[in-house]
């Protein structure tokens, strides 16, 4: 018997009881909704977790430190050496701050960087180039809105939040910073070091401005110096504070991050930089172990939604032996002109699939929408009644296609479970009985 | 066509362990060759039905074989004797067996369904078969919408359109008036003479027993062959 004929013969048969099966596919409907609904839950909040830990740093990065001490230039070394890694990105602090250009001044992170190496792990300029020479600069993209013309200290008083930051933003540096010449006031800022007279500057051009954070509240206004005025600035600043010329976290890198080509070589990487005595942080490292915990809590939501599926698959057991019964004369019919035990089970495990897949589709369609609903709804209820703003990003419910294959695989196979035993009595229906009922 | 040798069958009545046996069939031996009408005749209880049911294997046979076509069936599984009727046999029952959710066409179509003929193939064999049988204008009526002698035909229709070389009828005019038993019974005379059809019937109908080129008589589960139809009767 052809697959299209059995479908026929299926549609043909559940017409008959149209009620019956509309009723069991609601029943699945319902369960396998109810699944997806519930485990949603839990994909959104690993999901929102994973994306807050994201949010903050690279999935290829590894930081590294020594148990004691800083790191030095032979560590970096040691660690450029080191198979799978892509870059090595050093930085020191710079302990002077201050920028300025005409009347717009700043304070601004300072910080001395290897270029190349930043380059190799994925730095981007949004306009410019990389440092060439020794006083060319890079800044962050936010560098300009920090830039600002001095005003009085009491400027801001009994301004609103959103009054101050208009006046703030007033105050910005308007104008495109790209190859402007700033000058870089070489004070220390230890605020018990007094100097007397005009404060030291260096001029620096700006020759690259750095790509917008992806993330919309990530605020960039740093400043990368080139290693030779790093040591320029520190003799100069050496000899305003002695306790720069020898302090140890100025000459080693306060913060050495190793970058890997991909994030599957991340666990291999942070391995063979363990071994070397280091100890790492990789966000795969945070993310495996939160990772464990999220997989059982799905785990569980996904068990007691499965039990809702094991109830529509009652259903489904009672709409199918029911079926059986009624139809065993049709059944000892077909059976009497030649059709095989292994045909009549085909057909009601068909027929029980049909019920299954209607409840499934329909069920994740609901479950969809719900989710969708819930998600864009949720905030607006929070804001009328709590009066409070979610975080950006938040959902209560999500639904990736992995939960998504994960239900659907549960829903069949209950489905089809609950399907055999009255397709196994199919087959057994005996052909004398059927024949003689009407007899 | 059909050898039957040394068979013999019982009912097990009863729960498992403790069953009481009746014995039905003893020591059966028949042969019908190709083309012969064979009447099976006998009193209520005689066996003659189980006869009839162990050659088309709705019950499996304890002691004895049977062969049909050269084909011995008696240890065929379930499967197999299933594959074994679609290819072979064809039915006719008392009380017609429509299945009463399908329509006339819907029905004679079943075996070719079962059989796994195309679409289209199976619509041409279907409506000639429904000519065949003079039910053409009949094919959408439901086996309820049509009387007893068309319900019957319908079911003719349903045996002959795989061809099978045999027939086996089970009381094929019970459930019908003279007039309609007349029609079949010229009809199955009409088959063998034309088509060469062998046909095995179960009858206590001497109207039926009359179209027979031979009769058998089952006799408390023995078979007598060649009796007369007066000898019976007595």
């Amino acid at each position: 018997m052809k697959f299209k004929d059995k479908h026929r013969f299926v549609r043909s048969n559940m017409k008959k009881n149209r009620t019956r099966v509309w009723m069991t596919i609601l029943a699945s409907t319902i369960g396998c909704a109810f699944l997806i609904m519930l485990a949603s839950i839990g994909f959104a909040i690993h999901k929102t977790a994973v994306d807050d830990v994201m949010s903050f740093r690279m999935v290829n990065e590894i930081q590294v430190q020594k148990e004691s001490g800083m790191m030095t230039e032979n560590d970096v070394k040691k660690l450029e050496q080191i198979e799978g890694v892509k870059a090595v990105t050093r930085k020191k602090y710079t302990p002077a701050n201050q920028l300025s250009i005409g009347e717009y001044n700043t304070f601004a992170n300072v910080i001395s960087a290897h270029m190349p190496s930043e380059e190799k792990a994925g730095f981007e300029l949004d306009k410019g180039r990389m440092p060439k020479n020794k006083n060319e600069i890079v800044v962050g993209y936010h560098f300009a809105e920090e830039l600002r013309k001095d005003q009085p200290e009491n400027a801001l008083e009994g301004l609103s939040e959103e009054e101050a930051q208009k006046r703030m933003k007033e105050l910005s540096y308007k104008g495109n910073l790209l190859n402007e010449t700033l000058k870089y006031h070489l004070k220390t800022d230890n605020p018990e070091i007094k100097i007397e007279g005009p404060v030291q500057t260096v001029d620096v051009k700006i020759v690259g401005i750095g790509k917008k954070p992806t993330r919309d509240w990530a605020h960039d206004n740093s400043v990368f110096i080139t290693e030779d005025l790093y040591n320029e600035v520190i003799s100069i600043l050496g000899k305003q504070d002695p306790k720069i010329a020898s302090a140890d976290e100025l000459k080693n890198y306060g913060d050495v991050k190793a970058f890997t080509a991909s994030a599957d070589d991340v666990k291999e990487v942070t391995d063979r930089i363990e071994k070397l005595d280091y100890m790492t942080y990789s966000i795969i490292k945070e993310l495996k172990q939160m990772n464990v915990y999220f997989t059982l809590f799905k785990a569980g939501l996904i068990f007691i939604g499965a039990i809702a599926v094991l109830i529509a698959s009652i259903g489904i057991f009672n709409t199918m032996t029911m079926a059986v019964t009624e139809r065993s004369q049709d059944i000892g019919i077909m059976k009497a002109i030649g059709a095989t035990p292994k045909t009549v089970k085909r057909i009601f495990l068909l027929e029980s699939a049909y019920i299954g897949l209607w409840g499934v589709g329909l069920g994740t369609l609901l479950a969809y929408i719900t989710s969708y609903g819930v998600n864009f709804a949720l905030p607006i209820i929070i804001e009328q009644f709590v009066n409070e703003t979610p975080p950006e990003g938040f959902m209560l419910s999500y639904i990736p296609w992995s939960l998504t294959a994960i239900a659907v695989t549960i829903c069949m196979g209950v489905t089809l479970l609950s399907g055999w035993r009255p397709a196994a009595k199919a087959t057994t229906v005996d052909v004398l009985k059927a024949l003689r009922r009407d007899v | 066509m059909i050898s039957v040798s040394n068979l013999s069958y019982a009912f097990k009545i009863g729960k498992k362990g403790k069953e009481n046996i009746v014995p039905v069939l003893h020591d059966v031996n028949l042969q019908v060759a190709e083309g012969e009408i064979v009447a099976v005749v006998g009193r209520s209880g005689s066996g003659k039905s189980t006869l009839l049911n162990l050659i088309s294997g709705f019950i499996q046979p304890e002691v004895g074989n049977i062969t049909i076509n050269r084909t011995n069936l008696s240890k065929f599984s379930e499967s197999k004797w299933a594959e074994f009727r679609l290819n072979h046999l064809g039915f006719i029952f008392q009380s017609f067996q429509l299945i009463p959710s399908m329509s006339a066409f819907e029905n004679v179509e079943l075996p070719l369904v079962l059989k796994g003929v195309s679409v289209p193939e199976r619509k041409v064999r279907t409506e000639e078969m429904l000519k065949r049988v003079g039910l053409e204008s009949f094919k959408n009526h439901y086996p309820g919408e049509l009387s007893g002698g068309q319900q019957q035909r319908v079911s003719i229709a349903r045996a002959l359109i795989l061809n099978p070389p045999l027939i086996l009828a089970d009381e094929p005019t019970g459930s019908l008036d003279s007039e309609n038993e007349k029609q079949l019974l010229s009809f199955i005379k009409e088959l063998n003479e034309k088509y060469g059809i062998t046909f095995l019937m179960i009858t206590h109908d001497h109207e039926v027993a009359s179209i027979a080129h031979r009769k058998v008589e089952i006799i408390d589960g023995y078979l007598r062959e060649g009796r007369m139809l007066h000898e019976v009767q007595r």
